[in-house]
């Protein structure tokens, strides 16, 4: 008995401690995240289903859910590839300049969203390096689908790449050099033997991805200019809703952005549970040898 | 099918890897690579597979330069330390997969795969496993089908990069003794790498030597071991004694024994413990010694005496003259190397 109270002393904290410190976390929890995430469903539902209802099936909400959809549908394909890209050649060759690339790669993380939306209004905008050029052939960049796909672009670049290169360099070459000494080529390499490897660790960073290029704010309220109905993403609806004083609207669009998120948070447990099960598995193949 | 290397150089930044090396394989010979980690033999076998590219020189695949032939057009079986199994794929997946990804015009129908892996899944003795994946499988039964894997695509050579560098002792024994037999059945041309000289000497046809991207010595395991044809080769394969000593008229002096030696100024005088007889009466080429350990290690016995200036030899000595000789600890002996070789320097 008096050794097992000693352990128990060594090995934890005195109980006032333990409810204290857990009793801080739980309501720092609620006020920064449940009752916030409540509050939105409970704003957009409070006036009654029908006016939630009606305030997304408007018009301009309508296409803010489009432009936000198109948006995503164009960049999260972009992102992919050039995210397995970067990874492929950073995590399984040698070539000078790799750090660079690896610090490139996360710039857009470091770089403020308004900074990198006027990054483009500069280079695309009226009064930009190429302004003339594009205004001449009568290309819209800047306040049109273009600019927003760009800056959404940008800002979503690290999410896949970074998730991959520490999976893929962990993984080795070794099972691709066995598929090209077996006869396979590049292709076949990358479609039976990496691919299936890196499957839930790309997922992952796609759904990342998804999060945030459907939330971004920053970088594409610099480039889209706000036209109602025309360059108006979600975030940015919600935005223009809440200045007008239209706040069953405002958050009934910003529920949407509330259940996207949750949504994500439950793939992205199930996907890092799939992802723990591999690593084991991976880890019993390493260690059984 | 022979394999001829000629002239290889491979650089990696500023260290040289294999400087200038030749080579020839028989064909349906099995040979070792031998050497400490670092002395280029995995390099050399990567250039042969196709893995690297070397910096000059040829390499001839049945007198045919395959030196700019891609890897996947080579024809050869590589198998890795540690195994490169695709872990998302069965063992019966892993082993078809060279047949899988070949192209339709010469790729073999279903049946014929399913017939294919199912052989060679018997000549690896692991038939049974065709559906398990790589993780469930022991460190050994994954090389063999790796082993398996490799054959699949009816490789011209085989190359083996420590195949058993990642298993445990006696796991290892076993199954450098079954790739033997195997390699006596099929008969393809191999070439596999190795730290350990034991696996080398027990299994090699010939085993080359190579020590810092050059070879030190080419021949069968008892000419290396027997006449070791450089100081590197002799310490590299087994233990052995080296005296230093200064050459006097002809002869080397250790302590108070004398070797014959070549004329110069510096010998080296190298001795394998196992080599060694003790006596207790002097005599030209004894060297004098007290007995500072004695230690039983399974069927030998290793002692250790001290001779002048403090240094130490290592005598083995089987359990049968140990217990002859009766020799004990802190007793003046005279030792009678049988062999010994003296290396002679200006």
């Amino acid at each position: 008995m008096a050794t097992q109270i000693a352990h128990k002393v060594v090995t934890t904290e005195a109980p006032w401690v333990r409810y204290t410190l857990t009793g801080l976390a739980l309501v720092l929890i609620s006020f920064m995240l449940i009752i916030p995430l409540f509050s939105v469903f409970f704003e957009a539902l409070h006036q009654g289903w029908g006016l939630y209802q009606a305030a997304l099936v408007e018009s301009d909400a309508l296409a803010a859910i489009q432009l936000t959809l198109i948006v995503a549908a164009i960049a999260l394909p972009l992102n992919l590839t050039f995210g397995v890209a970067a990874a492929w050649a950073i995590a399984k060759f040698e070539f000078k300049g790799k750090s660079l690339l690896i610090t490139l790669i996360d710039l857009p993380f470091a770089v403020s969203p308004v900074v990198a939306g006027l990054i483009y209004v500069l280079l695309f905008g009226a009064q930009g390096w190429w302004g003339e050029w594009l205004a001449e052939h009568n290309i819209k960049v800047i306040f049109a689908v273009p600019g927003i796909v760009l800056a959404t672009v940008f800002v979503t670049f690290p999410f896949v790449a970074r998730e991959l290169i520490p999976l893929m360099q962990a993984q080795g070459s070794d099972e691709e050099q066995a598929a090209l000494v077996l006869g396979a080529t590049g292709w076949q390499t990358f479609w039976y033997v990496t691919l299936p490897n890196i499957k839930w660790g790309l997922l992952y960073g796609v759904i990342l991805a998804n999060a945030r290029a459907m939330g971004e704010f920053g970088a594409v309220s610099v480039v889209s200019g706000h036209i109602r109905g025309m360059t108006n993403t979600v975030p940015l609806h919600v935005e223009i809703l809440y200045n007008e004083y239209n706040f069953v609207g405002a958050f009934a669009c910003a529920s949407i952005l509330a259940l996207l998120a949750l949504l994500t948070l439950a793939i992205k447990s199930y996907i890092e549970w799939r992802t723990e099960q591999q690593a084991i598995a991976d880890r019993r193949s390493a260690t059984q040898a | 099918m022979s394999i001829e290397i000629r002239n290889i150089v491979k650089t990696f930044g500023d260290f040289k890897a294999l400087n200038d090396l030749s080579l020839n394989v028989e064909s349906g010979e099995l040979i070792a690579l031998l050497g400490p980690s670092g002395c280029g033999k995995t390099s050399l076998l990567r250039v042969i597979a196709g893995l690297e590219t070397p910096d000059s020189g040829q390499i001839l695949f049945h007198g045919e330069d395959t030196t700019d032939r891609h890897v996947r057009e080579r024809q050869v079986g590589f198998v890795f330390q540690h195994y490169a199994l695709f872990r998302h794929m069965t063992v019966f997946e892993n082993v078809a997969f060279g047949l899988r990804v070949r192209p339709k015009s010469t790729r073999p129908s279903d049946a014929e795969i399913k017939r294919k892996v199912h052989e060679l899944l018997n000549l690896v003795q692991l038939d049974w496993l065709a559906d398990r994946y790589p993780a469930q499988l022991s460190g050994g039964q994954r090389q063999r089908i790796a082993l398996a894997r490799a054959l699949a695509v009816e490789p011209k050579v085989l190359l083996l990069d420590e195949p058993f560098g990642a298993l445990d002792t006696k796991v290892r024994k076993e199954l450098r003794r079954w790739l033997r037999r195997l390699h006596d059945e099929i008969n393809v041309t191999s070439v596999f790498v190795t730290h350990d000289q034991e696996e080398a000497l027990e299994v090699a046809d010939r085993v080359v030597v190579m020590n810092q991207g050059k070879i030190e010595q080419i021949g069968t395991p008892s000419q290396v071991y027997d006449t070791p044809a450089s100081p590197f080769v002799y310490q590299f394969l087994g233990d052995v004694n080296l005296f230093h000593s200064r050459v006097h008229e002809g002869w080397a002096k250790v302590g108070s024994g004398q070797f014959a030696a070549e004329p110069g100024e510096h010998a080296t005088v190298y001795v394998r413990p196992h080599e060694i007889d003790l006596s207790r009466v002097a005599s030209l080429h004894a060297i004098e010694g007290t007995i500072t350990h004695i230690r039983l290690l399974g069927a030998t016995v290793r002692l250790e005496v001290e001779v002048a200036d403090k240094e130490v030899v290592e005598v083995e000595l089987t359990r049968e003259r140990q217990l002859e000789g009766a020799w004990q600890v802190a007793e003046t002996v005279y030792l009678v190397p049988r062999e010994s070789k003296i290396i002679t320097a200006a």
